[in-house]
């Protein structure tokens, strides 16, 4: 029996917990920045800073940088909160809208567009499509639980989350195909989602509630790990499984309503970022969620860059990009490294 | 040194917590009080009492469904009971942390899987999960606790490959490191080593025992191999419909009359002298216990009256001869089916006399003569005289009480003969089971 640690040899070297992926976390650390001020330089007229001694080229950078922030923001919500929903329901098919999120924000923002409160009142559409997606997860965890008594099982939650999605969509669909068409066009453009910065207040508070569900999320980060063995399995390991589930289910949800409601529903992020992160570094949420947000915001930013200057002066939903550019790129990826993620 | 415990089962001693043994004070290291649970609209546990003191092996058995896993999810707090009380090392497992709760009981469940590709290392990181607050990573401390734990279940060169690439064995060795990294004071297994083959099973039987014998770590193991339980087992638990049926050593519990009854199949329960191990095992086809021909007996049958007969005799062991029977009787066909050495003769026909005195020969030769509850009428009347001539070799006859009943021969002939016989000495029976006995006891 080993009574003391034994001092010439680290036990997590030894262990192989953290070694594993540790080069790959370095260059995949490194990389960032530099990707991040590419897509400062790209913009419309060619790559390059733009002219910075005049107003116009300040105001040009500025601008640019506000959508990188924006994007690193929606990128790193959806994509943790990705992670955090595959690792609770154990699915690979998983995303930040399987639990009606998408479904409920887009309803209160049709409602909020059709009904004019967002021509009359402030910040009516990202506060209604919040407030909506919170419901809707409240609806949903409520409708998965009841016929569970208690905690609401998976696949109670997975066929709720999915049932409640419909009906929000038919409502959606019933709203479009009464309206102007106008208001048609506000709702798409929304539903398809685009960076364009919002108000500063109104970042800096996305930027908030973000942090605060990633900060629960990264503490939550072992028992995730915990979780993909089965609630019984985590339950016996020490922790109290159902408030775990539930914790992490509100945070997920809070950080994709969050960034639904200040970029729309940019799809594919939410899935795919989590699953090549975990295919390139492993399955360990300690590591997969910092990195995941990472790499969630990074590819957002990236793909809005394309979305602004591939066809400029016209600019792409950015969730057209996101399917349109990074879906190949990450199937060559997924196709080699599959095996590091998810079991065959 | 493990001391010998002099209560066993009598609850609390005075009122409280601990138990006297010999050479110092136990702690109760779980205590199931009056327990009711199961699930919505479905008791399993029913007023179930049991305790497992510190530092004991103790195996659970019990046919399906029997409320086993039901006990492991309760002993745990995963379910709730219904009523009752559940305590572990003296404190209620409901008003326990789950950090608490994990430092002292870990379980083993069935079957772990993961859909992610996680490493050993990486699955036995999360026996530490209950240990760790969720704002702190793991400690140095947490690894050293890791490693000891692979170290005891020989996983440590699996560290870096794939737990789902692992064999069976392996795999359940590195969720048994993922228990142990728990550090806790016992550990429950459910049926966790049945899937092994015999090589894993013992192997990780081992490393329970020496953690058991070596460090105090109290074991509730569950588990369908009654013969091996009663090798390793301090104590078997015998549970059946939600309660404790027996408990005590392997060799008080595992007895046939009792596990018959539980099982509800017919068992054999053998003790070996040399290891005292017990070997329980069901019964395939006519070897007996042990194998060996006994006696052989001479059963007189008809109309299907002997195929019960001819089986249960089987079972023992006896070797059985039958005659005479009419080609196309079902017990002719029962006898076919299961070789017995018979006496035939023509279908729907009366016995004739050469059949009779052929069969008269085997029941001189066998060394019991039994009569099935079979009905006489005029053609097989003379089966009886096979009796008659089995009693005056010296034989022992059984003639199925209440032939009277049964007899549709003018005059009622056959009641008159059987009654004639038993004045000559032959015996009467009533059941099967307690013929069988009976027949077992005048063997030994």
């Amino acid at each position: 029996m080993i009574r003391g640690r034994r001092k010439d040899v680290e036990p997590t070297v030894l262990l192989g917990v953290t070694s594993v992926a540790g080069s790959r976390v370095a260059l995949f650390l490194v990389l960032v920045p530099l990707l991040l001020a590419g897509s400062l330089l790209m913009g419309p007229s060619g790559i390059g800073l733009p002219d910075l001694d005049s107003p116009v080229g300040a105001a040009i950078l500025n601008l640019r940088f506000s959508r990188m922030v924006m994007g690193m923001l929606v990128g790193s919500a959806l994509s943790v909160s990705g992670v955090v929903f595959q690792a609770i329901l154990r699915n690979p098919l998983a995303e930040p809208y399987v639990l009606g999120v998408s479904g409920g924000a887009g309803l209160g923002a049709a409602v909020a567009i059709l009904f004019g409160a967002v021509a009359a009142v402030p910040l009516s559409l990202p506060v209604s499509a919040f407030i909506s997606a919170v419901l809707t997860l409240v609806l949903v965890y409520w409708m998965a639980s009841r016929g569970s008594g208690g905690a609401p099982s998976v696949y109670s939650l997975i066929l709720s989350g999915v049932i409640v999605s419909a009906i929000c969509s038919s409502v959606i669909m019933f709203l479009v195909s009464t309206a102007s068409a106008e208001g048609l066009h506000n709702v798409i453009w929304w539903m398809l989602g685009n960076l364009q910065p919002v108000a500063l207040e109104q970042r800096v508070l996305a930027a908030v509630l973000i942090g605060l569900g990633f900060m629960v999320t990264w503490m939550l980060a072992m028992r995730f790990n915990a979780l993909t063995l089965g609630r019984e399995m985590a339950h016996y390991q020490g922790m109290n499984a159902d408030l775990v589930i539930f914790a992490g289910l509100l945070a997920a949800t809070l950080m994709a309503a969050t960034a639904v409601s200040i970029g729309g529903m940019i799809g594919f992020v939410g899935l795919i970022v989590p699953h090549v992160t975990r295919a390139m570094f492993g399955p360990d949420h300690r590591l997969l969620v910092p990195l995941s947000a990472v790499a969630g915001g990074v590819f957002l930013v990236l793909c809005d860059a394309f979305a602004r200057t591939v066809f400029a002066p016209v600019e792409m939903p950015v969730g057209v990009i996101t399917a349109l550019v990074g879906g190949p790129f990450f199937l060559l990826i997924l196709q080699r490294k599959m095996k590091h993620a998810w079991v065959a | 040194m493990r001391g010998k415990l002099v209560t066993r089962d009598s609850s609390h001693v005075n009122g409280n917590m601990e138990i006297a043994y010999e050479g110092g004070v136990r702690v109760v290291a779980l205590d199931i009080e009056h327990v009711t649970a199961g699930y919505a609209g479905h008791e399993v546990l029913r007023g179930m009492t049991m305790q497992v003191q510190q530092g004991e092996f103790v195996v659970l058995i019990g046919p399906n469904g029997c409320g086993k896993s039901t006990l492991l999810k309760t002993a745990s707090g995963l379910l709730r009971p219904s009523a009752g009380c559940v305590r572990l090392f003296g404190r209620d497992v409901s008003g326990l942390k789950p950090g608490e709760r994990a430092r002292l009981l870990g379980v083993v469940p069935q079957k772990v899987e993961s859909p992610m590709a996680y490493t050993v290392a990486e699955i036995v990181m999360n026996g530490r999960t209950g240990a760790s607050m969720p704002w702190q990573g793991l400690k140095d401390e947490d690894y050293v606790i890791m490693e000891r734990a692979m170290i005891y279940t020989n996983v440590l060169s699996l560290a870096d490959r794939y737990f789902t690439e692992l064999s069976g064995g392996e795999q359940q060795r590195v969720i048994l490191a993922m228990v142990l990294a728990q550090e806790p004071q016992m550990i429950m297994l459910d049926e966790s080593i049945s899937h092994l083959d015999i090589n894993h099973r013992y192997e990780v039987l081992r490393i329970l025992r020496r953690m058991n014998r070596e460090h105090g770590l109290t074991v509730v193991l569950v588990s369908h191999d009654l013969t091996l339980s009663s090798e390793i087992a301090d104590r078997m638990i015998l549970m059946h419909e939600g309660v404790v049926r027996a408990s005590g050593l392997a060799h008080e519990v595992l007895c046939a009359d009792i596990l018959s009854r539980v099982y509800d199949c017919e068992l054999l329960v053998q003790h070996d002298a040399l290891t005292g191990t017990v070997n329980v095992s069901g019964v395939l086809d006519g070897t007996g216990p042990g194998g060996q021909v006994s006696r052989s007996v001479h059963v007189v049958a008809g109309g299907g009256t002997g195929i019960e007969l001819y089986r249960r005799l089987g079972v023992y062991g006896f070797r059985v001869t039958t005659g005479v029977l009419n080609r196309m009787d079902s017990d002719a066909e029962a006898a076919r089916a299961l070789g017995i050495e018979a006496v035939l003769d023509l279908p729907f026909s009366a016995i004739s006399t050469e059949a009779a005195a052929a069969a008269s020969r085997l029941a001189c030769q066998a060394d019991v003569v039994v009569l099935a509850p079979v009905p006489f009428g005029s053609g097989n009347l003379v089966n009886l005289d096979i009796l008659r001539s089995a009693l005056q070799c010296g034989k022992e006859v059984w003639i199925a009480d209440g032939v009277a009943e049964r007899d549709y021969t003018e005059g009622k002939a056959a009641a008159a003969v059987a009654a004639e016989l038993v004045v000559a000495g032959a015996r009467l029976w009533s059941s099967a089971h307690e013929l069988l006995l009976e027949l077992r006891k005048s063997e030994k």
